[in-house]
């Protein structure tokens, strides 16, 4: 089964007079274990549609369906549910709890999903060792750089072994180095977890991480290989 | 769960420590003053309650029928015929610490200068019930019994009048006959209870001159009754009971009196709210900025997964903790500030004058500890603390995760 199915999305943005497709008709698929970058230029799309397939909005039009399950119509709680066990985020910025350490942060989602302690502290080891920052786990992300915050947002987004991590621009506020040294550790964490990844960005050099790049335009999905 | 919650809680109250610590200050100052405020009026009351008993109406009153409060009739129906033999039998009952005749008639007290109306109070002057007059005393000796021209009277009256011991004054009395009768008596004693309506307008005689004086005969208003506590109130008044005598308990007396202050009450509890409606502004503010300034870290526990009832948990814990705290401070403020009260109290000299006859406020104010009180106090800042919290804490489950995640 896929990991998501998307039909005929839409979404529109009302800003007083003026209309904006952000989604238009999309449709697209997304297989387990994928590692797709979805690219185009700022203002195409791609927030819009990683947001959607993430459960965090509602298209005006359309399905997304997750392993087979149609979530459009879903209640918030339920779509919270659904995004706790089924859905890992990164985002742009490091999106870490600042009052709360690199561990805390990795063990926040397995805390909500009510797994056991010792299970629990197992897996946020595991997962601080998976991005190289078991050393680093009693810091908070004020006392991290850019690099390690988003590597422990990345440790955080696997915990519950979610279907899918999306990624919205992971990259874009690190420096090469680092952003390079992120892309490596999504690249080995899919390929160990099986676990599919959709980033956005518009960077050739991120873009050249993925198996499949998925090309947007003013809404519009204009080449899927 | 709960624990993160109380973790996430917690550290965000640390996160702007100063406005964290402004709203307990704030909890705990509205605390404080609430409770200080409380243990003070409480003490005001009680104190002019047993001020009003010791020197004005005792314990209980035996009184003819007949006899109206605040007429001071001197009417031979309106008075009792054979207090002598009432006040014994009184005196034997258990619970009984004093009991004495005593007559109380309106006057004038003249000077060649001038003249103000008093009240006349005949009294034993060897019945114990007038111990805290006679520790009153300031200046001069205590009356005797068989002392026909010597008066008492308070130090207060004795400076308005520029009377000191020893001067000679004239006291007019209306007496039973309904005639003015004149006569000429000797200051012997001043006394300072502290109590202006009393020091001002009181003049103390013995009973038998001032039966005399008003032509009463034997007669006199009430037996005054002392008890050794309250607790024998209902078995004594049982004891006395009889059909043509009225029985006035303290209550009755101070009845008038008490609810005088109840009513004034009303007005400090209105103050409470205002106290505990700005505590819960204050409150609500802060949560409402601690949320506005975190919307985008709520849209980060939403993508997480977590629920808008676990982010109204939160901001609840918040408040929980703040208000916790603060309350234990305001606890600690107030009941300091009642303790001194009590303990120490607060000099408020002759301003207590202006509280007119019927309040009987000693020139020192004390507070009292009144648990119940506190405790409510306490209950009802949390609750308000509580409910302060309900819309920052509505506002944060609202949100919607995109919008919070754009900040
Ligand atoms: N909340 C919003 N309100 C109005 N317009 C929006 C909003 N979010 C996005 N848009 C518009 O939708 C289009 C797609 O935006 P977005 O999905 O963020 O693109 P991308 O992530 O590819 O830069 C843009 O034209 C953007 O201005
Ligand atoms: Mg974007």
């Amino acid at each position: 089964m896929d990991a998501i199915q998307i039909n005929q999305v839409t979404k529109t943005y009302r800003v007083g007079a003026t209309e904006t497709h952000a989604l238009d008709h999309i449709n697209l698929t997304i297989g387990e274990g994928e590692f797709t970058a979805l690219v185009g230029p700022s203002g195409s799309g791609k927030t819009t549609l990683l947001q959607i397939i993430g459960c965090l909005d509602k298209p005006d039009q359309g399905t997304v369906l997750i392993k087979g399950q149609e979530v459009t119509r879903l209640s918030a709680n339920q779509r919270a549910d659904l995004r706790r066990t089924s859905i890992g985020f990164v985002f742009q910025f490091f999106a870490l709890v600042p009052v709360l350490t690199a561990y805390e942060n990795v063990e926040l989602p397995l805390l909500l999903s009510g797994m056991k302690t010792s299970e629990r502290r197992a897996r946020v080891l595991e997962l601080l060792n998976a991005v190289g920052l078991e050393d680093r786990a009693h810091h908070r992300p004020d006392q991290l750089s850019g690099g390690q915050q988003q590597r422990v947002a990345i440790a955080r987004a696997l915990g519950p072994r979610p279907v899918l991590v999306l990624a919205d621009e992971p990259t874009a506020n690190l420096d090469t180095a680092n952003g390079h040294q992120a892309m490596e550790i999504m690249q080995r964490l899919n390929q160990e977890t099986g676990t599919a990844f959709v980033y956005a960005t518009h960077d050739p050099r991120v873009i050249a991480f993925a198996r499949r790049v998925v090309k947007m335009e003013d809404g519009k999905i204009i080449d899927n290989l | 769960m709960l624990s993160k919650l109380w973790i996430l809680a917690y550290r965000d109250l640390g996160r702007n420590r100063r406005r964290t610590i402004l709203s307990i200050v704030a909890v705990a100052l509205g605390l404080g003053l609430l409770i200080l405020m409380n243990g003070y009026i409480a003490g005001v009351m009680d104190e002019s309650v047993q001020n009003n008993i010791r020197l004005n109406t005792g314990h209980l009153q035996i009184r003819a029928d007949s006899y109206t409060e605040g007429e001071l009739s001197l009417a031979w129906p309106d008075l009792l015929r054979d207090p002598e033999v009432l006040a014994a039998h009184a005196a034997t009952l258990p619970g009984v610490r004093g009991a004495a005749p005593v007559l109380w008639a309106g006057g004038v007290i003249a000077t060649p200068n001038d003249s103000l109306g008093i009240q006349i109070t005949g009294i034993d002057p060897t019945s114990t019930i007038y111990d805290p007059i006679r520790e009153a005393l300031v200046g001069g000796v205590f009356l005797s019994a068989d002392d026909r021209t010597g008066i008492m009277i308070g130090r207060r009256l004795a400076e308005e009048l520029g009377l000191a011991v020893g001067s000679d004054v004239s006291l007019t009395v209306v007496d039973s006959d309904g005639n003015a009768d004149e006569g000429v008596f000797t200051v012997r004693g001043l006394f300072h209870t502290g109590i202006p309506s009393y020091d001002q307008g009181s003049v103390l005689m013995p009973l038998a001159k001032a039966q005399a004086f008003a032509r009463t005969e034997r007669r006199a208003s009430a037996i005054m009754i002392m008890l050794h506590d309250n607790q024998a109130l209902v078995s004594v008044s049982a004891a006395l009971r009889s059909p043509d005598l009225q029985l006035l308990s303290w209550q009755d007396m101070n009845r008038l009196f008490l609810e005088t202050m109840q009513t004034g009450l009303a007005f400090y509890y209105i103050l409470d709210g205002i106290v505990m409606l700005i505590v819960a502004v204050i409150i609500a503010n802060t949560l409402l900025m601690s949320v506005f300034e975190r919307i985008r870290e709520m849209g980060i526990l939403s993508a997480l997964g977590m629920k808008g009832r676990h982010l109204t948990q939160m901001l609840l814990l918040e408040a929980a903790c703040m208000g916790l705290v603060g309350i234990a401070l305001g606890l600690v403020l107030g009941l300091g500030g009642v303790a001194y009260l009590t303990y120490v109290g607060i000099t408020i000299g002759d301003i207590a004058s202006v509280a007119g006859d019927s309040i009987a406020l000693g020139s020192t104010i004390h507070g009292r500890f009144v648990p119940e009180t506190f405790a409510g106090l306490s209950i009802a800042t949390f609750i308000f603390v509580l409910l302060a919290a309900l819309y920052p804490a509505w506002y944060a489950a609202r949100l919607e995760p995109v919008v919070a995640l754009r900040g």
